[in-house]
């Protein structure tokens, strides 16, 4: 049971640095919290039931639609909201109440257009039964979450130190000031770091009905949470602290489940205020307070 | 100057006390009194969100972890200790502040940090109370039943009660040297603490008295609903309610968190029933509207003209 | 500002206009508060009742009303009822609404222990008699003459089928180990501590391996699964909503493990949703509990079942709710209201009650033998064991324990 607790932490860990690592690109390059988070990857859940529904499109092809549409969404959102936002006096503690109406209006719709049943994607269509890694037996959707987060978390890696994007981006996120000093289009940078993170989520949400069983409107807040404490344990506003960050969530959540599991709820909220408190700038962080 | 803050401060109360003498006179001339406790529950409610987000800028997500604390104070003090309601009400306001002295480290958080991490600590408390290992002290998920201490009419007049003290703390806010040093902390920390003023202290009190507040009217609202579970107690929609009243109001003031709850809890009762989506839409809609163009709440559409708001 | 403040207040008093007092002569309709959960956990076991009940009134209505003894004539009905979302805080509130302000002659309280829980001790207050469709709760019926559970035997009832078969066709069979997995709510908790009851008597021939509460908002059972596989159980018993079983059943499949003896609720219960959900093929072989919807009463009031299937899904159609047991079971009050009304020798709460507890033991529909106990609770209507078999694209159940119901053996997964 240890070692199973383990690996299968260790995959389902890996889904969950894909559930945070939008949240996280955006909080570094914005200095906003996407409240919102949880609900736009509750949407990507629904695009894949309704994909596979009405065209039996595999969520491997729909999670590229995603992408897509989810970037292209996320732009005019960016610059609807975001610019206003951020020469507020406050900007960061209303962006979480923004955002926060935001995610009751996305939660509302949702409701609206889509019923509040709970909507599943049959199993079998990531292969039925599990699947065995190292003499271990794991449902095959939490490999096929893990792998995506892999892929996911490389291509960020790539956009960030590969590309020129990717390297203004680094920038603002250093200082958003210094780099508007320098002449870097912040707010074109800003949107398509804004678009990604959205379309993460969106990502992360094609596989959310395999993970988590099925999907309903009202799953946002639950999953803001998680990816919230996800993020925090793994470095604030480092994408690539995420990965420790779901690894350290997913291993000590399945270890909660296996040996005192009608406790296993209580631990994102733990791991959360535990790693504010004790260590604010999360595992990797360097001793800067930003808290 | 002396005299005005004085005469201001009369006049403050004297709103507290009609608003206070209209909800008590109100459940004998409607006798849907559940409806009408709901609307004294959240008029307190925001209040003592309002001593909180108002006074010091804290905005508490969390903040219906006090109300459930109440509520269970209330509760198991009196399925254990067999208490009498009032001293029952008395555990419910210990309980919150229990509670809120064990969370006072949060303080140390800022902004949207202390949002979070304050409904982590809520969720944490439910999941502690909801627990099926808890059962023989909390019944764990399965509620409680206080039918021994149902007193619907009581219990209603208690609970306005409790929204007067929410008033009348709001007042003292406003009017005293204490509130006003609340505000300088809250606008400049740095030259507040260099003036004198103890920014810990001042902040610790205001959260205090805003989980005491919260811990009554959880506590009230045991006894006057008698039957409830953990999931009713810890529901977010009561932070989420008292938070969008104080905002849509005005944060500060007296005036606006009630003119949210009677504006907003109205029209939510006359169609949020129906269509609770609609509504759910509305709420995310308004939220959204003001914080892009009013974000001081309705108030400051008098206040930017220069008008003085209680 | 202040008279801003008066007159938002006073905003509330035209709520406050009392209704006039009805006279004594016979009124223009007799009122039915009711209250369902168009959304959130409770939706699906509650919209089939309502609809159950609605398409009653509706079919009543269009004959010109339900004949009422009281007035001795026929009389029309208003079916009032608002949507709670789920929400206990909510469900109080209209219950309030519907006794005080609306002033209801028959109070009906939503699907499911949960949400008529708070009822209560509101009608109870309020001396209105609660017709209570499903709402299973035992402690509900302790000194309270102000309720009668109508449609569906109250929670310590359902799993005495399930202990008995195991300790007789069960330790025949050859299983000993048994693992218990169960929601923390009121319906599956009191069935779980009933079952611990029935199964730990000296001389059962079982043993508990395995005993675990879960939240029933539980959505992944993945680890739970392994857990329970690792205590090597020759029987398991998942008692949980229909949520939880869907959840349950599809990550047992996936997870590849199989027990010889599976019990899980709803497979019996909302047959159509679980198909839908987890697949003819998830289903094979679970045994369930075997509701009216799979045994053919032989009703003395209103239709059989299969009369009464084609009515629902013909006055339903497209609305996206499913037929199971919970659309019989809002028809069931539907009719148990109406005998009432046809027995009553006044619409006084107390010849309400009166006349409801005349049925029992004389009613008899498309649910069975409507039976009441002293204190309200349904013991007539039971719930005997059945199996999930596939066919073709749907699934077949067949009654298996007690043997005198049973329509098909029982058949054990490998050892």
């Amino acid at each position: 049971m240890l070692t199973h607790a383990l690996f299968g932490g260790l995959l389902f860990g890996l889904y969950f640095t894909l559930v945070g690592l939008g949240l996280n690109l955006i909080f570094g390059v914005m200095r906003i919290v996407n409240l919102a988070h949880g609900d736009f990857l509750m949407l990507g859940a629904f695009a894949a039931y309704w994909l596979f529904t009405l065209f039996g499109l595999h969520p491997l092809v729909a999670a590229v639609a995603v992408l897509v549409v989810f970037v292209l969404v996320g732009l005019p959102i960016y610059y609807l909201i975001v610019p206003r936002l951020l020469v507020s006096r406050d900007s960061e503690m209303l962006s979480i109440i923004l955002f926060f109406g935001l995610s009751q209006i996305i939660e509302a719709l949702a409701s609206i257009f889509f019923g509040t049943t709970e909507r599943s994607i049959p199993g079998r269509v990531l292969g039925t039964g599990p699947v065995r890694i190292l003499g271990q037996s794991v449902p095959s959707a939490w490999a096929f979450g893990a792998a995506v987060s892999a892929v996911a978390v490389i291509l960020v890696y790539l956009y960030l130190y590969r590309t020129r994007l990717g390297t203004l981006t680094r920038a603002v996120m250093v200082s958003r000031d210094e780099a508007l000093a320098t002449g870097i289009d912040v707010h074109r940078v800003s949107a398509i770091a804004f678009g990604i993170g959205i379309a993460l989520a969106g990502i992360a949400g094609v596989f959310e009905p395999f993970m988590l069983g099925s999907v309903t409107p009202a799953i946002g807040g639950d999953i803001t949470i998680a990816a919230f404490a996800v993020i925090v344990v793994g470095t604030l506003g480092n994408p690539l602290g995420t990965v420790l960050g779901g690894i350290v969530y997913g291993v000590s959540l399945l270890l909660m489940q296996t040996y005192l599991s009608s406790w296993a709820n209580l631990l994102p909220n733990l791991l959360l205020i535990g790693v504010l408190l004790i260590r604010p700038e999360g595992l990797l962080g360097r001793q800067v307070r930003r808290a | 100057m002396r005299r005005t803050v004085g005469r201001r401060g009369t006049g403050d109360l004297l709103i507290a006390l009609v608003v206070t003498a209209i909800m008590a006179a109100l459940p004998f001339g409607y006798s849907n009194e559940l409806l009408l406790f709901n609307f004294v529950t959240f008029l307190a409610l925001s209040q003592g969100l309002n001593v909180l987000y108002g006074f010091t800028g804290y905005l508490p997500f969390g903040y219906v972890g006090f109300f459930g604390a109440g509520a269970y104070g209330f509760a198991l003090t009196v399925m254990h200790l067999n208490w009498p309601p009032l001293a029952a009400m008395a555990a419910a306001g210990v309980a919150a502040l229990i509670l809120a002295a064990i969370l006072t480290p949060l303080l140390r958080l800022s902004g949207a940090y202390f949002a979070i991490a304050s409904l982590a600590a809520a969720q944490s408390v439910y999941e502690i109370v909801a627990n099926p290992a808890l059962e023989d002290v909390t019944k764990g998920p399965y509620g409680v039943s206080l039918s021994g201490v149902f007193a619907p009419m009581f219990s209603y007049q208690v609970g306005v009660a409790v929204l007067l003290f929410s008033l009348v703390v709001v007042v003292w806010l406003r009017n005293s040297r204490f509130g006003l040093a609340l505000q300088a902390i809250r606008e400049d920390t740095v030259s507040a603490a260099m003036a004198g003023v103890s920014v810990v202290r001042g902040r610790t009190i205001a959260w205090l008295l805003s989980a005491l507040i919260a811990g009554l009217v959880g506590g009230v609202y045991a006894w006057h609903i008698s039957v409830f579970y953990p999931d009713t107690a810890f529901n977010i929609q009561f932070s989420i309610f008292a938070t969008v009243f104080v905002l849509f109001g005005g944060a500060t003031t007296l005036i606006g968190p009630i003119l949210g709850v009677v504006i907003l809890y109205g029209v939510y009762n006359t169609i949020g029933i129906t269509v609770p989506q609609y509504f759910q839409l509305i709420y995310g809609v308004l939220i959204v509207a003001l914080v892009l163009f009013l974000p001081n709440g309705l108030v400051s559409l008098a206040t930017r003209r220069g008008i003085r708001v209680p | 500002m202040l008279r801003r403040a008066l007159l938002g207040l006073v905003a509330l008093v035209p709520l406050a206009l009392a209704r006039p007092v009805l006279a004594a002569e016979a009124p223009s309709e007799i009122k039915i508060g009711h209250l369902h959960a168009g959304s959130g956990p409770y939706a699906s076991i509650s919209m089939p009742v309502y609809l159950g009940l609605k398409l009653w009134v509706d079919q009543t209505n269009a004959s010109g009303g339900a004949f009422v003894k009281a007035f001795n004539k026929k009389i029309p009905l208003k079916l009032i009822s608002y949507d709670d979302q789920s929400s206990t805080a909510t469900a109080a509130t209209l219950y309030n609404q519907l006794i005080t302000q609306d002033k209801v002659d028959l109070l009906v309280a939503d699907s499911g222990s949960v949400l008529t829980s708070v009822a209560v001790p509101i009608a109870r207050e309020h001396k209105q008699f609660l017709f209570d469709p499903t709402g299973t709760g035992a402690t509900f019926f302790q000194n309270n003459p102000y309720i009668a559970l109508l449609a569906d035997p109250v929670s310590t009832i359902w799993p005495k089928y399930i202990a008995d078969f195991l300790k007789d066709d069960g330790v025949k069979a050859g299983i000993k180990k048994v693992a218990l997995l169960y929601s923390t709510n009121d319906f599956t908790g009191t069935q779980a501590t009933a079952l611990r009851g029935f199964l730990k008597t000296p001389d059962s021939g079982l043993e508990i391996v395995y005993d675990q509460g879960v939240p029933t908002n539980t959505s992944s059972y993945t680890v739970l699964i392994n857990n329970i596989a690792a205590a090597d159980p020759d029987a398991v018993i998942a008692l949980g909503y229909t949520g939880n079983d869907i959840a349950f059943l599809r990550n047992l499949q996936d997870s590849g493990n199989k027990f010889r003896f599976l019990f899980a609720i709803y497979p019996g219960i909302e047959t159509d949703e679980l198909v839908k959900n987890v697949g003819p093929q998830g289903l094979d072989g679970v045994f369930t509990y075997v509701t009216s919807a799979a045994i053919a009463y032989k009703p003395e009031v209103g239709p059989t079942e299969a009369e009464f299937r084609k009515m629902f899904e013909k006055a339903n159609a497209g609305s996206g709710v499913a037929y199971g047991f919970n659309a019989i079971a809002g028809y069931t009050t539907a009719l148990v209201l109406q005998e009432t009304l046809a027995h009553a020798d006044s619409l006084s709460q107390a010849d309400l009650r009166k006349a409801v507890f005349g049925l029992s033991g004389k009613l008899k529909t498309l649910d069975g033998t409507f039976e009441l106990d002293e204190h309200g609770a349904q013991i007539g209507e039971i719930t005997p064991l059945g199996q999930v078999h596939p066919e073709g694209k749907g699934v077949k159940i067949t009654v298996v324990y007690p043997h005198d119901l049973a329509t098909g053996k029982p058949v054990f997964g490998k050892p």
